[in-house]
């Protein structure tokens, strides 16, 4: 009985991991694999109209092959929306995950008061939703209401229009930096916090200063940590498209393209053509698929010592 | 015990600076909450107003006090979501980090590369798929697609191969331990920390999101803040944004996370492998 | 055991058939509409909750759920994606320039035979916004915005401006304005609103789109939105008229502070106004808008809205005639009048505006000049497209504001992706 009972266990023991992880995979398959099928489906097709498009029946779905995709990949609005995306991205992402970097070391640093309060603090805008950061800061940039104008004036700096064509990604970016650099800096955090405070005491009976500790022993301890907070950075960071969409309508400077994912964003919500953004979609996805796999590449061997 | 070290002013004083700039905004909202109609696009940004209790009880009385359902909603699919995310994500993370079995990689990869694919892509689709289910407009279409989260999956992996000792999983199967009693008894209450974190950070995620109610739901009765207040900001063609009420309803949807960042303080502090280890 | 079995699979059966009866028994009812039906009505019109609770306490066999949405670009789409999904509201509330979309898309229904009774009750103009020239009905209209100038009178007076009577003399009052004072416009040009410039081009007589036959003919590049277009773009150029984007806090404070003297608008502004900019209570007026020559008398539509039916609803007939009692009953036009801050498209919903808004308590003939603007509103058709055209307006006319470039040259733009978009869609169109 007992032997039998051990047997079933173990066959049964190979079977527990696919069991753990099923309902995460039927998640998955629901919310994301079928509507990525659902996606490319749609991509084939298009509304056709017949005449003037009032009557009855003069409406039909048809089947267009790789029409949609062949509009989609010859917009050249589309490829300069990658160029203006990727310069948006390189900033973004040197900024944030720096500070963030920055503000998780200090906030590790022995000699730091307050750190309590910042640390709240500076992750308080990760509780912010979009809609309303970007009517907030919006506020902040529009001349007449704005101390951010005050405080330029007040050095002498005037007529700066925050939300003016050259201006504008900048402002952009800094509301992604101000609701993004928390997150990274509590990940960042969490991970300094796991690290043995032996390893420090070790190296200031060794004489070294704060900075050399923070520089040679946590920094190269968190590479793991850094290259996650990165890669899924890069990713939130190309996908960028509320703060444009919601600052679009205080500036003239925005197009309704100005990112890949505002093409898919204004095809699908404004103009209700959902043929087109799906193969708009599954084009951004296939680019962005590429690089991407060859990060997660590098982070499972990286962060989790598998060889793929 | 430990030596007290010298404050660094100069290290201090950078934190600040980043404290500073990352509430300066916050502190906005909340002296905006304070003013009148008329304060509002008239006074300096951060002079108090004096119409916060008129913006409260607006607020309260607008759609008779439609604002307290939303924030109700919202805890809730936050919570819920949050909730099962963390069981599935932890239980999955888990099986990744410490089980060999043909197609884990696969499976991670595949899981994980669910992030890639932007909320703006699955949200028409996923609609039209509840719709079909008759799920659409119902609470289920906000909070089962919460459930999965990539970013909780590989958290909770990470979490798992850093807290969970293999050899305590081996003692426990030659103590003749099975494994969904290894799971409940060793896995979960090592984890415990780390699914804290997964949980807040899931819960965030839900109580920010937008896109996803804003199509899923119709009956303004279910809404969450966010798409709540969006209602309140985009009231329709020729009707002025009621700017009033989305401040001080913005303000109040802050108030409930801020809440939980300081009660849950001890729990972001605490060592993700060192305390579990060791004990 | 056996028993067991059979006991599940007869209670399964009988469960089946149950259900069976019931959904066929709703089926059959439908026709007749005997049992109370719930209809639920999607709207951004402030308080319409309340009126459609006046209307339930009548009505106890129809019961009106009202889920107040967000308005702006996405509302339009997410009503289509809901309609595909078979999801959609029983009623809804329909822009007009959104409606011939709505029905390309076959989302709404046409309610004929149950409101033709009520035609009577529209002006022409406005009921052929809801027909779109056709045969069929498919909605009921709401409200209409006839455009009018707004202008604060103690500005226009501190400034030595007259209302201008055309927009020659708009123009020239404009660089006399701001050379008195770089911080100030006569009025701002929006970029973000293209029911405003297509109100504008009404005005001059654009047509837009129209019906040739079983074909569309597209016209936002003709003669008359052409003119339109250039002189504001003059303006722009020079710089002096405001081309901030409005609708902003920005914009708000400006009205507020007197930094903006004018206001080229529609007659639902006192709503927008008393609500963002309440420091000029009591200051503003309204006059015709500026004609193009001084011997002409128009107007053109800026917003407004109707409620469709929707293709999806199960109770159509219920739908209708909610639809038709909320825009022609005296008492719920009275509801909408003062709950919801509409000016009603029905003809008797006008005479029942007698004392000016609270806003306006200095111009006791408010309504007297509305209804006369009212009445001076050239037709206008929309398009199956115009969600294409206005978001192509506002990208060309926001790169031609910044860039300060050809307002024309954005207007082809905007015409030829409209033009492009039917072409791709299969649309019809007169060459």
């Amino acid at each position: 009985m007992a032997r039998a009972r051990r047997g079933a266990r173990a066959s049964r023991a190979g079977a527990i991991p696919y069991l753990y992880l099923a309902p995460a995979i039927a998640l998955f398959c629901f919310f994301v694999a079928v509507p990525i099928g659902y996606t490319v489906y749609l991509s084939l097709r298009r509304a056709k109209f017949s005449g003037l498009g009032l009557g009855k029946g003069s409406r039909k779905e048809i089947f267009v092959g790789l029409d949609n995709y062949r509009a989609a990949i010859s917009d050249g609005e589309f490829w300069a929306s990658w160029v203006r995306v990727l310069g948006y991205a390189i900033g973004v992402l040197v900024l944030m995950l720096g500070l963030a970097l920055v503000f998780a070391l200090l906030l590790d640093s022995a000699t730091v008061r307050f750190g309590r309060f910042s640390r709240i603090a500076i992750f308080l805008p990760y509780a912010v939703p979009a809609v309303v950061a970007t009517l907030l800061w919006g506020f902040l940039y529009l001349p007449s209401l704005s101390p951010i104008h005050d405080l330029l004036e007040a050095v002498g700096i005037t007529g700066v229009d925050l939300l003016g064509p050259g201006t504008v990604v900048f402002s952009m970016a800094n509301i992604a930096i101000w609701g993004g650099t928390g997150f990274n800096m509590l990940v960042l955090y969490t991970q300094l916090r796991s690290i043995s405070r032996d390893y420090y005491e070790a190296a200031r009976i060794d004489g070294a200063s704060e900075w050399a500790i923070a520089l040679r022993i946590k920094v190269p301890m968190l590479v793991p940590a850094i290259v996650l907070t990165t890669v899924f950075s890069i990713i939130a960071t190309i996908q960028v498209f509320s703060e444009p969409v919601t600052l679009r309508p205080i500036t003239n400077a925005l197009s309704s393209t100005w990112s890949p994912l505002m093409k898919v964003y204004r095809d699908a919500f404004v103009t209700g053509d959902l043929y087109s953004a799906a193969a708009t979609s599954i084009v951004i996805a296939v680019i962005s698929l590429i690089p991407s796999l060859g990060f997660l590449r590098l982070v499972r061997r990286r962060a989790f010592g598998e060889d793929v | 015990m430990r030596k007290q070290r010298p404050i660094g002013w100069l290290p201090t004083s950078l934190l600040l600076l980043g404290a500073f700039y990352c509430l300066l905004p916050v502190i906005w909202v909340l002296t905006a909450a304070t003013k009148s109609r008329a304060e509002l696009f008239t006074s300096q940004a951060f002079t108090p107003g004096t119409g916060l209790f008129g913006n409260l009880s607006d607020l309260s009385a607008y759609r008779d006090g439609i604002f307290w359902n939303w924030m109700a909603n919202t805890a809730l699919y936050a919570g819920g979501g949050a909730l099962l995310a963390t069981v599935v994500s932890s239980v999955a993370g888990y099986a990744l980090a410490k089980y060999q079995f043909p197609g884990r990689g696969l499976i991670f990869t595949t899981l994980i590369g669910g992030i890639l694919v932007p909320s703006v892509v699955l949200a028409v689709p996923q609609y039209l798929l509840l719709a079909k289910l008759g799920l659409a407009d119902t609470y289920w279409a906000v909070l089962l697609p919460s459930i999965l989260s990539p970013y909780s999956i590989y958290l909770a992996r990470i979490y798992a191969s850093a807290a969970i000792p293999d050899a305590l999983l081996e003692a426990g199967r030659i103590d003749g331990a099975s494994e969904t009693r290894l799971l409940r008894v060793v896995a979960f209450p090592m984890m415990g920390p780390g699914m804290v974190t997964i949980f807040l950070f899931q819960f965030v995620a839900i109580w920010n999101n937008f896109l996803l109610p804003y199509i899923m739901l119709a009956d303004d009765g279910k809404f969450p803040l966010t798409v709540g207040l969006y209602t309140l900001l985009v009231t329709g063609a020729n009707q002025p944004a009621l700017y009033n009420l989305v401040i001080t309803g913005a303000l109040l949807s802050i108030i409930p996370l801020i809440a939980l960042f300081l009660t849950m303080q001890r729990y972001w502090r605490t060592d993700l492998s060192g305390g579990s280890v060791k004990s | 055991m056996r028993t067991k079995r059979l006991t599940i699979v007869m209670s399964a059966l009988l469960v089946g058939a149950l259900a069976a009866g019931c959904t066929s028994g709703e089926g059959e009812a439908t026709p007749q509409e005997t049992g109370p039906v719930d209809l639920t009505f999607w709207t951004w019109a402030p308080n319409m909750d309340k009126i459609a609770e006046v209307w339930n306490q009548a009505h106890p066999n129809i019961h009106v759920t009202v889920s107040k949405q967000a308005g702006g670009d996405e509302s339009a789409a997410k009503f289509l994606t809901a309609a595909k999904a078979g999801n959609a509201p029983d009623l809804m509330q329909a822009e007009y320039q959104m409606l011939p979309s709505f029905v390309a898309a076959e989302a709404v229904a046409d309610i004929k035979a149950d409101v033709s009774a009520i035609k009577g009750e529209f002006s022409d103009g406005i009921w052929g916004l809801v027909t779109l020239g056709t045969d069929a009905v498919y909605g009921v209209p709401q409200d209409s915005g006839p455009m009018m100038l707004y202008y604060r009178t103690d500005l226009f007076t501190q400034y030595g401006v007259t209302v201008p009577k055309t927009w020659d003399e708009y123009a020239a009052a404009a660089r006399a304005v701001h050379a008195k004072d770089k911080s100030v416009y006569l009025g701002g040009f929006s970029s973000k609103d293209p029911g405003w410039f297509a109100g504008l081009s009404q005005q001059a007589g654009g047509q837009w789109w129209s019906i040739a036959g079983d074909a569309w003919k597209v016209g936002i590049n003709d003669t008359a939105t052409k003119k339109v277009a250039n002189y504001w773009g003059g303006l722009a150029n020079e710089g002096v008229v405001d081309t901030q984007a409005q609708w902003t806090p920005e914009w708000n404070a400006a009205l507020n502070d007197g930094k903006l003297l004018s206001w080229a608008s529609a007659v639902w502004a006192p709503g927008v106004l008393s609500s963002n900019a309440p420091n000029g209570k009591g200051k503003w007026a309204i006059a015709p808008l500026p004609q193009w020559s001084a011997s002409e008398q128009f107007s053109g539509f800026w917003g407004g809205s109707s409620i469709a039916v929707a293709a999806g609803s199960k109770h159509r007939k219920a739908a209708a005639e909610f639809t038709a009692w909320l825009n022609t009953d005296a008492k719920a036009l009275d509801l909408l009048i003062k709950e919801a801050a509409v000016y009603p498209a029905a003809k008797k919903g006008q005479s029942l505006l007698t004392q000016a808004p609270d806003y306006f308590s200095n111009q006791s003939d408010f309504w007297k000049v509305a209804t006369t603007v009212s009445s001076t509103a050239r037709g206008f058709t929309f398009g199956p497209n115009v969600n294409v055209a206005y978001s192509a307006y506002k990208d060309a006319f926001d790169k031609a504001v910044q860039s300060k470039s050809s307002f024309t040259d954005a207007l082809t733009t905007v015409h030829e992706t409209t033009v492009a978009d039917m072409k791709k869609s299969g649309f019809k169109l007169a060459s």
